[in-house]
């Protein structure tokens, strides 16, 4: 399964989200079950504060009880102390407790039961040592009876209390389960949402995984489709030399051959034309001593020779133009290449300066737009590729219009991409292409030159691993673009034999 | 060593480039005989088997055409620049090519001069004839005897 990137996206903000949600959550329940805890931890101490209490008030009750007993038998000032004491802080401990159960009605209603034996046993206590204190023997005889009946209070507020104690520890008891299950649930929410989170998490690092793995291999599938694509590119290119090579070869033997039959047709026409000299010198004689041997025939025949050999002349020079044309285009073409770093802007400059003049001439300029991009390639063919199209520039302006010829370059990847774009005339599209090929021309011929130009511009092109071709709209002026590689690369080449 | 005892061989597969380096040699005003070959196989059999060759009967001088339909003339160049007998023989290489490497491969041989044929006729007449007037003044080695 290929992971798209939305989907990709969408599923890690997914699988992110869920996570946070679910340590949201989990943050939550843990403030939530901490605030559980502390408040079921202030019932259990409450519950202790409680039994506390309550322990307390059975110790001073018991206390109570004692000192009436110990007073009763040795009238010591210290039970008495003790009496006075914890009648006070009875009733005060019972306050207490009452506040602490204030919660609990049914504790509350009990209570009440152990304020009136509390009672009871104090006014009890109190009877004994008022009855101690009296001067009357008997009335103090009659303490020892108010004793033995103060047990029964005793015996009941032992039992409330109990009773109470035993509600607060059952109270405990279940509040302390509830803790504990709390507990254990919080632990398990906790599990269970740390167990979500894992599963999130290993589920988006699987994905992250499969993700980057799927990319990893995407780029590894564009690299080697780029490579096939620079060995097409270097698989193209070679053949491209290899068919300029041979169309450079064709041109140089074909030129040389055409040369050998050619001197025979000039060199026999220059011996028919130093023959007519003395042909015409025995026709004069001829006419002078003997006119019976002339005729009119033989006489236009000699007057028509100088307008053949003539015609002749004129055919053979310019073939003779066109072969040289042709063997210097493949001369050109047989030169050993020499890559070097050019200055693209000061090239232009100094072709710029040398058409200075007819520039002036025609009121003509070139701009060049700068920054140029740096290049290494041959110097000489790409100075004469530079100034064949931009001299081509001057020489088809439009008239009536000011020329103005904008030469600019620009890197594309690991090209060179050289425009030399003029106001001019322009060329129909028809000629886009016609215009490279040999002895072409387009347009009006208003302008010297055989048609070779272009083809040698073309021509270098090629063996600067270029290509040149021409964008234009007739009367609105060209643009010849030239896109050469970055670094021209000279491959060995095998010498071209005569 | 008479000056007409030199035999001029010509190896030229173009008859009418030859017929015209003849004409503009007799031009100069040179009477030596010429021996005209248009394919070098003819040509090497004479120079080196014939009995009136310049291997075996005296002294010559060769015009070669570099252009021949059997063989190159630079094989003709470097045979005739390896034999012992014959590398004294000088050798005007007389052709249409001018190209850089090809000349320097004939004086690397051993090829005394090279002259490229002018297309222009009349430059192609008045360097034959300057040619003729270059053989005139030339001496020839004897061959042979070592």
């Amino acid at each position: 399964m290929k992971i798209s990137d939305r989907y990709f996206q969408r599923l890690v903000f997914a699988a992110m989200a869920s996570g946070l949600l679910l340590l949201v959550i989990a943050a939550g329940i843990v403030v939530l079950a901490a605030g559980e805890r502390q408040r079921s931890t202030a019932l259990v101490v409450h519950t202790f504060e409680v039994e506390n209490a309550l322990d307390k008030f059975s110790v001073l009750t018991e206390q109570l009880e004692t000192a009436r007993r110990g007073y009763l038998l040795n009238h010591r000032q210290a039970s008495l102390d003790t009496y006075r004491r914890t009648v006070v802080a009875i009733p005060r401990q019972l306050d207490r407790i009452e506040w602490l159960i204030r919660d609990n009605p049914a504790q509350e209603a009990r209570l009440l039961g152990v304020r009136a034996e509390a009672e009871r046993h104090r006014e009890s206590a109190r009877q004994t040592f008022a009855l101690l204190a009296s001067p009357n023997p008997a009335m103090r005889a009659m303490a020892d009876f108010a004793v033995d009946t103060s047990f029964i209070p005793m015996i009941g507020l032992r039992n409330l209390v109990g009773v109470m104690d035993a509600e607060e520890r059952r109270l405990l008891g279940i509040r302390s389960a509830a803790q504990d299950t709390a507990s254990a649930q919080l632990n398990a929410v906790l599990g269970v949402v740390g167990i979500l989170i894992l599963l999130i998490m290993g589920g988006a690092f699987w994905i992250v995984l499969r993700y980057t793995t799927d990319l990893n291999r995407a780029q590894e599938a564009l690299r080697s489709v780029n490579t096939g694509l620079e060995d097409a590119v270097a698989a193209r290119t070679s053949e491209l030399s290899r068919a300029n090579d041979e169309i450079q070869r064709f041109a140089y033997i074909v030129s040389h051959d055409l040369r050998s039959p050619l001197v025979n047709v000039m060199g026999f026409t220059a011996e028919l034309e130093a023959a007519i000299g003395p042909l015409t010198a025995l026709a004069d004689r001829v006419d002078a001593d003997a006119p019976a041997l002339m005729n009119a025939d033989a006489r236009e025949a000699l007057a028509d020779l100088p307008e053949s050999i003539g015609f002749i002349r004129t055919s053979t020079n310019k073939m003779d133009r066109l072969i040289n044309s042709i063997l210097r285009l493949s001369r050109e073409g047989r030169r050993t290449l020499q890559p070097a770093p050019i200055d693209l802007a000061a090239m232009v400059a100094s072709i710029r300066d040398s058409l200075q003049f007819r520039l002036n001439e025609l009121g003509a300029e070139i701009a060049i737009e700068a920054p140029m991009a740096a290049i290494v390639s041959d110097r000489l063919a790409l100075e004469q590729i530079l100034s064949n199209v931009i001299e081509n520039a001057t020489k088809y302006l439009q008239p009536g219009r000011p020329g103005r010829i904008v030469v600019s370059a620009r890197r594309d990847a690991r090209r060179v991409v050289i425009d030399v774009a003029d106001n001019g005339r322009g060329i129909a599209p028809a000629d886009h292409e016609r215009i490279f090929e040999l002895f072409r021309r387009s347009g009006v011929q208003d302008q010297p030159g055989e048609g070779l130009g272009l083809a040698h511009v073309r021509a270098l092109s090629y063996r600067l691993g270029g290509v040149i071709n021409c964008i234009s709209t007739l009367g609105q002026g060209a643009t010849f673009r030239l896109s050469l590689p970055d670094v021209l690369k000279v491959e060995p080449r095998e010498g071209i034999a005569a | 060593m008479s000056e007409h005892s030199v035999n001029i061989i010509m190896v030229e597969d173009d008859e009418g480039h030859a017929r015209l380096i003849e004409k503009n040699i007799r031009r100069a005003g040179i009477a030596n005989g010429i021996r005209h070959f248009v394919d070098g196989t003819a040509a090497l059999d004479y120079m080196f088997n014939a009995p009136d060759g310049p291997k075996h009967n005296g002294p010559a001088l060769i015009l070669l055409d570099l252009n021949l339909p059997d063989m190159s003339g630079i094989d003709i160049l470097a045979k005739i620049k390896g034999d012992d007998r014959l590398k004294r023989t000088p050798v005007v290489v007389l052709t249409t090519t001018d190209d850089k490497h090809e000349i320097q491969r004939c004086y690397d041989l051993g090829a005394n001069v090279y002259i490229t044929k002018p297309v222009n006729y009349e430059n192609f007449a008045k360097a034959i004839q300057q040619l003729g007037l270059f053989l005139s003044v030339i001496q020839v080695p004897e061959v042979g005897d070592e």
